[in-house]
């Protein structure tokens, strides 16, 4: 119980970041992290469950654009019973972003709230999960 | 329950038959005088009077990933074995003997078999407490719990129960035939997997006969539409264009050899 108090109260302004080769094989590491850090934060089984499955397609739409060789970047905001994930790469002339394939679509169906952001030289996908059980605000 | 289950009938206090039954057949299988034949049928014969107890005991594990039919075949190992250890002079029930030997075979199975990956005991049994937690806990609070709560219920840290359930990922392959253990037989992952479709390989000659059919006589169209899409009899389209079904006859067998050759000039 303890432990996870000390993540709460510093939880207001705690950063997570982590950085991986551009390889989806390094993906299981980012999905433990992320369910590692959500339960500390007192989300719901639930929860987490579908922010392993949101940050994994996070991850393969980010890794599709990445240059050769490039980082997957990703950041993690805690705070107020939300975790917002940031993922990115470095992608010298990465795509538009497509709102219809089918990783957007669970991705914007299971996050509160999902963005793409893609600019030449970067391609980053940000989501915004919220735990049941935090106060509606 | 399974509809396959015609030995499963439950008559007025079947207790009693099925006590007798079983007390007589080891009677016989226990006979020192009686020919091996003899003995066979009786231990056949006290298997059969048992499986439902195997059953039961199996029923109590559905929901966990394995078929039921798998976790009555290997029920059914610990029934044999109870059957060829069971003491009649003791003096107890043989349910009552063979109901442990029973779980304890289904349990091995879930500890052994279960696994894709060998997974140390301790988390093994980490995640059997913490699947029942969940259970537990979901059905107080009336919500999905948290990692916390699950701790806590449990008495361990959130770091293990973090671990836990990393594990438990292992666990998670299932057959591509394996069927949904559900009442109404939800197809197994095989049947949601598509394969080609059979008329693919025809998409090509429809669209390459396409253009053919276009630059018939106005006639033969009319008389293979009719034939091929109407489903209209020779002597049918004979009628409706008013001439001999011969004729109508002639002019098909003409108008589907001049589109082979097209096709075949294409190719």
């Amino acid at each position: 119980m303890s432990e996870t108090n000390i993540v709460r109260g510093i939880a207001a302004h705690a950063d997570v970041e982590l950085r991986l080769p551009a390889d989806s094989a390094y993906a299981s590491v980012l999905r433990t992290l992320t369910a590692g850090l959500a339960a500390r934060l007192d989300f719901t089984m639930d929860d987490i469950e579908d922010l392993r499955i949101a940050v994994s397609e996070a991850a393969a739409m980010v890794l599709d654009e990445a240059d050769p060789g490039a980082d997957l970047d990703c950041r993690f905001r805690l705070g107020d019973g939300r975790l917002t994930v940031v993922v990115s790469t470095t992608a010298a002339d990465p795509a538009e972003p497509d709102y219809e394939s089918f990783g957007w679509q669970v991705l914007a169906t299971l996050a509160e709230e999902a963005s793409i952001d893609a600019a030449p030289g970067t391609y980053s996908v940000c989501l915004v999960m919220r735990s049941a059980l935090a106060p509606a605000t | 329950m399974a509809p396959s289950e015609p030995r499963d009938e439950r008559q007025p206090a079947p207790g009693d038959v099925t006590r007798q039954r079983s007390a007589q057949l080891f009677v016989e299988f226990r006979d020192p005088d009686a020919t091996d034949g003899a003995r066979d049928a009786a231990r056949e014969a006290l298997v059969h009077l048992h499986l439902p107890l195997v059953e039961h005991c199996a029923r109590r594990f559905r929901n966990r990933g394995e078929p039921f039919e798998d976790l009555v075949q290997v029920g059914t190992i610990g029934l044999i074995k109870s059957v060829d250890r069971f003491d009649t002079e003791r003096g107890v029930e043989f349910s009552t003997y063979a109901t442990p030997t029973i779980i304890g075979e289904i349990k091995r199975y879930f500890r052994d078999k279960g696994w894709a990956i060998r997974v140390p005991r301790r988390l093994q049994e980490l995640r059997m407490q913490i699947t029942a937690a969940t259970a537990e806990l979901t059905q107080g609070l009336g919500r999905s719990p948290t990692p916390r709560e699950i701790a806590e219920s449990i008495g361990c840290s959130v770091e293990e129960i973090v671990e836990g359930l990393e594990s438990s990922n292992a666990y998670a392959t299932l057959s591509l035939d394996a069927g949904d253990d559900s009442d109404d037989g939800a197809p197994s992952m095989l049947d949601a997997i598509g394969i080609d479709d059979a008329a693919l390989a025809q998409v090509e000659i429809r669209e390459s006969v396409k253009p053919l059919l276009e630059g018939l006589p106005e006639r033969e169209k009319r008389i293979l539409l009719l034939r091929f899409f109407k489903n209209m009899t020779q002597s049918q389209i004979a009628a409706e264009i008013g001439v001999s079904q011969m004729h109508v006859s002639r002019l098909l067998t003409r108008t589907l050899e001049q589109l082979r050759a097209s096709l075949e000039a294409d190719a």
